[in-house]
């Protein structure tokens, strides 16, 4: 046991002291955003300024936005919508991947990228169907300019390729189809060297064309976002209140930090119900554009008893379409409920099982590799000798 | 021999061997069935299945909370997850150089061994060589529902017995069963009443 318990449970006894007045302050805050909420719930063109000039003042704002009329009128923040109808007939596409990323302890260097996807077929008693890809990555195909590829490149590489599983399956699907993803459709970029953010921005580029390729065969697409962090609305609740010397102070000004959206939300949403529709405000706009603008809703996936609200981000090619987003949130809804008391979507849950590599599976690619190698005459480096110690520990 | 697949093996010892297949396959093997591990050289394993477990996990445990379990994932469940279904099977006998023997085997099948359903010539042959040698080792198992499974056992055998024209094979094996158990009054009744009560 290396763990001091004595040295936590003091720590932990520290937590507890203060816990009460930050969970008083909490709910202060969560009054005041409520007020907020209220104040500006249909004052979408003076939300739309306020955001306009915060961002003049700081690019890299980040939050809700009222959305484009061009693409959907914008909605009351207070407003909650119930789920409309399932699709009678309808294909659903769920889609996850995990990686074994590059282990210079390991006896070879390799990495793979496994996707797995899972098709149910409402209206038809065709059980579901799943599919796996695994890509194995060795010698040059480990590299980029900038080296050994990094976590952050891998991890969009692995986006990619969901994806692409996503748009290959929906071409062959019986339509209306509707995907969905475990996390946001937003990919976050990579903080390296600038050969890094060259390979980023190229292998972006073509999730991004699989986007595209989705919308236009219409696909519903969605990311779904469970136990979501984030503060967007509560952001553009901020930013709406900002005087002009606020906004231009806007990092600093922050009277809601330690509110979350889900607290508004999760009071404001009854079992079943969606939140109005908002555009995200970020500065991946310049990647998303046209009908790929990122827009997203909350949904209450959860019960009387114990709400459960998640994020939901769609392309504006669901955000403007009433029939499509009714879809999605209804199907999203029927997902969950066949999990019972776990509110996560079950193909989600499935694709996850599909797709992840297990530890025992990694041992089993290494020694795959390595006894190759032999076969071949190959010679095959030792594991490291930390990694050794940490076997036989 | 025609014979069917059932699965493969998981793990053996002398006195029996755990068979796992695919849940989708539930509907071939059944409690009691004569099961064979074909090995080379003609050499051949045989067993009785005593029991046939199928296991959870934790989205099954999830999902049995549910109201109404949507027909699809049902079928998910039992199509495409890794969920396997055991059979224990108790090893009878074996064949080797054209010969059945009553005995236990003189070594396992090995993992992954492919198991199969014997049909019923395979079943005759087994049953009508020697003189019911294979019962001691069903006796001996004082863990299983022996009389549960000689029942069935018999039933199943009655009538492969029959359609090949040895209709009194069940009369044979009931008087030998008797013959064994003489000292044994508790599980006498026990096999004779679960025989009954599968109405021969």
């Amino acid at each position: 046991m290396s763990l001091d318990f004595q040295q936590v449970q003091e720590q932990v006894r520290q937590i507890g002291e203060g816990a009460q007045a930050h969970e008083q302050k909490r709910m202060e805050l969560l009054e005041q955003a409520w007020q907020w909420l209220e104040r500006w719930n249909e004052e979408s063109g003076w939300l739309l300024r306020q955001i306009v000039e915060a961002v003049s003042h700081e690019p890299m704002v980040r939050c809700a936005r009222p959305t484009d009329a061009a693409v959907r009128k914008p909605e009351p923040l207070r407003v909650a919508f119930p789920p409309g109808q399932l699709p009678e007939r309808a294909t659903v596409l769920a889609a996850d991947g995990s990686q074994i990323s590059p282990d210079r302890h390991a006896e070879v260097l390799y990495c793979l990228i496994n996707v797995g996807a899972i098709q149910m077929q409402y209206g038809s008693p065709e059980p579901p169907r799943t599919t796996i890809i695994s890509r194995l990555l060795y010698a040059e195909e480990l590299f980029t300019p900038a080296g050994l590829i990094s976590e952050a490149l891998l991890s969009i590489l692995r986006d990619q390729h969901e994806r692409a599983i996503l748009a290959d399956l929906a071409e062959e699907a019986v339509h209306p189809v509707i995907t969905f993803t475990d996390g946001p459709i937003e990919l976050w970029g990579a903080k390296g060297s600038d050969e890094e953010t060259a390979s980023f921005r190229e292998n972006l580029q073509k999730y991004l064309d699989a986007l595209e390729r989705l919308c236009r065969m219409d696909v519903i697409v969605g990311g779904y976002v469970d136990k979501p962090m984030s503060d967007l609305v509560v952001r553009m609740l901020e930013i709406a209140s900002a005087s002009g010397k606020e906004l231009a102070d806007l990092r600093r000004y922050r009277p809601l930090r330690g509110v979350a959206d889900r607290d508004l939300f999760e009071s404001l949403l009854k079992p079943g119900e969606r939140s109005a529709v908002f555009a995200l405000q970020s500065t991946s706009d310049r990647q998303y554009q046209g009908e790929l603008a990122l827009h997203f809703f909350y949904i209450n996936v959860g019960s009387e008893v114990h709400p459960w609200v998640a994020r939901v981000e769609i392309p504006a090619w669901v955000a403007r379409d009433d029939r499509k987003l009714e879809h999605l949130h209804a199907t999203l809804i029927d997902q969950c409920q066949m999990m019972g008391g776990r509110h996560f979507p079950y193909l989600l849950h499935r694709a996850h099982e599909t797709a992840v590599v297990t530890l025992p599976e990694k041992e089993q690619v290494t020694q795959m590799i390595a006894l190759e190698l032999r076969r071949r005459g190959v010679s095959v480096g030792r594991p490291s000798e930390k990694l050794q110690a940490k076997r036989a520990s | 021999m025609k014979s069917i697949e059932i699965g493969r093996l998981l793990r053996a010892g002398t006195s029996g061997f755990v068979v796992g297949c695919n849940v989708s396959k539930v509907n071939y093997p059944s409690f009691g069935a004569l099961v064979a591990a074909p090995q080379e050289n003609g050499y051949r394993l045989y067993g009785l299945i005593y029991d046939i477990h199928i296991e959870d996990d934790g989205l099954v445990r999830q999902l049995v909370t549910v109201d109404t379990v949507n027909e699809s994932v049902i079928a998910d469940n039992r199509i495409n997850r890794n969920v396997p279904l055991e059979m224990s099977v108790l090893a009878v006998g074996y064949r080797m150089n054209e010969r059945i023997y009553h005995l236990l085997p003189p070594r396992p099948p090995l993992s992954l061994d492919s198991i199969h359903l014997c049909d019923d010539d395979e079943l005759v042959a087994f049953t009508s060589a020697g003189r019911f040698g294979y019962f001691r080792h069903v006796l001996r198992a004082a863990d299983l529902p022996v009389g549960e499974l000689l029942a069935v056992h018999l039933q199943q055998t009655q009538s492969a017995q029959a359609r090949s024209g040895n209709p009194a094979w069940l009369h044979a094996a009931t008087q030998e069963l008797i013959t064994l158990l003489r000292d044994d009054y508790p599980t006498l009744m026990s096999v004779l009443g679960a025989i009954a009560d599968c109405q021969y």
